[in-house]
């Protein structure tokens, strides 16, 4: 049992850090980036082809693989994202999906079809209760509550995470206070790209690697940001934990239930909170 | 062209598209033009969701495969008459869309759009892994039909000419919906859906009625699809293949009739010619469908149509 909570809580932690990034440009710009399936993909695939350029050293590689990711978010935002402002949401829907296909199959074209696993990188484990945890997976849970406290203070104490978390109530009323709110949009979603390179580079040692990740991996993360509310960053955190236990509990009775599972969930929080955007 | 010409065009249009997609079987075979027909009316469900009331669904797939299952197990465990499983099929797929709608049709934008993808991507689950008892999982499962009369599918000619007659039907369905005042409201509630509610409509009952005839549709399409094979697989309902008949509808341009129809086939004549001489077809598409996102946003129906408008300009002046 604590086995199988250990397990949600690390499925939450990843799952948290990757839709953050989803939940942020769904609340400021209102379309889905499926893009960002590829950003992650990107960055998980960054980090294990350069784990043996830095010796086997898993942090270096994980903060190169974030950084990597930064020139193709870029690219995304300004030439596909930017040039659809103001045209039907649908267009930069299907937009976004289009580089995802070109993207993975790039990635495909790159490091083949075949599945890639890293080992685990500290490989110890500690035990409570008779119970082997891996420290790794310790670690992640840390690490997102460190991101989900850093988030907290840059939204609430610096000026760039106030103009955003403005922008997110009312744009129109920011850009008239004189504020290039579409700057700070943009900034966001490169910093929402970051975040899904982490936690594609953390999931790495847990999953094996294949181009399609992405694909899974956003529907849950789309899955998280409906039930915690699109762009409410608190929600997004309680979802994603709530979510990852819903995984895996229900792993732990049928394995290949669990995904489905996190899609019931979320037809019946619209059921009872239906979303009208 | 002379505007007597094309009006005299419009008014025989079904029997146009009958004589173009014969006129395709000495060109491309039997077989192929089959696919390419029966293709064509899951592209003008499709097009009755997205084109005419502006919902991007990215699950159209579910309701195909739910078509192609239900006329399978029909024939398993009811009776192999071919007619019963179409029956079926449109009945399954209406009920699942009826059932899902009530959820789905509240949302907008993008969540429209994902809901969807999940809940294909549940249906994905249900037929490889949970039902595998019912459905053989990963192996698909094949049906065989008894000739009707004589309706025997197992005929290439009668199968084409049932698909044909099939198409011609469906086109003019929905060619008369969306020209009937329910089409205009579905056009309204895409350009603005506030103000038809504001007109008075009852927009959340019109919107589900949409869709579960979309997802009707679709399901005859995976049930003619099932007639075709006699074999059916989890990849008919395969939610990454939604985007083939987003990009068909985007090629043909969204939000009409006959572009469904072009789109429908250049994107058969493209996915079943151009693989054998690109290697990267995933990228292929992706790039393809930048392009008419950016550049070309009304499809080939709309291109060839602002034509013939300036052409008749020319005309009066």
């Amino acid at each position: 049992m604590i086995s199988t909570i250990a397990y949600g809580l690390t499925i939450g932690a990843i799952l948290y850090i990757i839709s953050i990034g989803l939940s942020l440009t769904f609340g400021t710009m209102r379309i889905v980036n499926f893009a960002h399936a590829l950003v992650y993909t990107v960055g998980a695939y960054a980090l294990a082809s350069t784990l043996s350029f830095f010796g086997g050293a898993f942090i270096p590689a994980a903060i190169f693989a974030v950084l990597a990711v930064i020139p193709l978010a870029y690219i995304i935002e300004r030439f596909v994202i930017r040039r659809l402002y103001g045209q039907s949401i649908d267009y930069a829907i299907i937009a976004t999906y289009a580089v995802l296909l070109i993207g993975v199959d790039a990635c495909k074209w790159i490091w083949g079809a075949t599945p890639i696993s890293v080992s685990d990188p500290i490989g110890a484990s500690w035990t409570i209760l008779g119970v082997d945890l891996p420290i790794y997976r310790l670690i992640i849970i840390l690490l997102s509550l460190l991101v989900f406290a850093a988030l907290e203070i840059f939204f609430r104490r610096t000026i760039v995470g106030k103009v955003v978390v403005a922008g997110l109530e009312d744009k129109e009323a920011t850009r008239s206070l004189g504020i290039n709110v579409d700057k700070y949009f943009s900034f966001v979603f490169i910093l929402g790209s970051c975040l899904a390179a982490l936690g594609g580079a953390l999931y790495v040692p847990i999953t094996s690697l294949h181009p399609y990740m992405g694909f899974q991996v956003l529907l849950l993360s789309f899955a998280v940001v409906i039930v915690g509310g699109m762009g409410n960053m608190r929600g997004t955190f309680v979802a994603a934990f709530a979510l990852g236990m819903v995984m895996a509990m229900t792993g732990r009775f049928w394995g290949a239930a669990s995904e489905t599972m996190v899609f019931v969930v979320m037809a019946i929080v619209l059921i009872v909170k239906p979303i009208e955007v | 062209m002379q505007i007597s010409t094309i009006n005299t065009l419009k008014k025989y249009d079904l029997i146009l598209v009958a004589a173009v997609f014969l006129a395709f079987v000495p060109l491309l075979t039997m077989q192929r033009t089959t696919d390419f027909m029966i293709f064509c009316v899951f592209v003008l469900a499709y097009d009755l969701l997205y084109g005419y009331m502006g919902r991007l669904s990215f699950g159209h797939m579910l309701y195909l495969g739910i078509g192609a299952y239900a006329a399978a197990l029909s024939a398993e465990h009811f009776s192999g008459n071919p007619f019963l499983a179409l029956l079926v099929a449109v009945v399954a797929g209406g009920a699942v869309g009826l059932l899902l709608g009530l959820i789905i049709v509240r949302t907008t934008g993008a969540c429209f759009a994902l809901i969807n993808l999940a809940f294909n991507q549940v249906g994905y689950f249900l037929v490889l892994i949970a039902l595998s008892e019912w459905t053989g999982g990963e192996d698909g499962m094949s049906a065989f039909y008894d000739p009707v009369w004589i309706f025997d599918f197992g005929n290439r000619k009668i199968m084409f000419g049932f698909t044909l007659l099939c198409l011609v039907c469906v086109v003019y369905l929905v060619r008369r919906l969306t020209s009937s005042p329910f089409g205009i409201l579905l056009r309204t509630i895409k350009e603005n859906e506030t103000r038809a509610k504001f007109l008075g409509y009852n927009t959340f009952l019109y919107k589900l009625l949409a869709f579960v005839l979309s997802t009707s549709l679709a399901a005859f399409a995976g049930a003619l699809t099932m007639l075709n094979y006699t074999y059916a697989t989890p990849s008919f309902i395969d939610p990454t293949r939604s985007v083939e008949v987003i990009f068909a509808c985007l090629i043909g341009g969204a939000g009409n009739v006959y572009g469904a129809l072009v789109g429908g086939v250049s994107y058969m004549i493209l996915s079943n010619y151009l693989p054998n001489y690109i290697q990267r077809w995933e990228m292929f598409l992706g790039i393809a469908l930048l392009v008419l996102v950016f550049k070309f946003q009304s499809g080939l129906w709309g291109y060839f149509r602002t034509f013939i408008t300036e052409r008749k300009r020319e005309v009066k002046a």
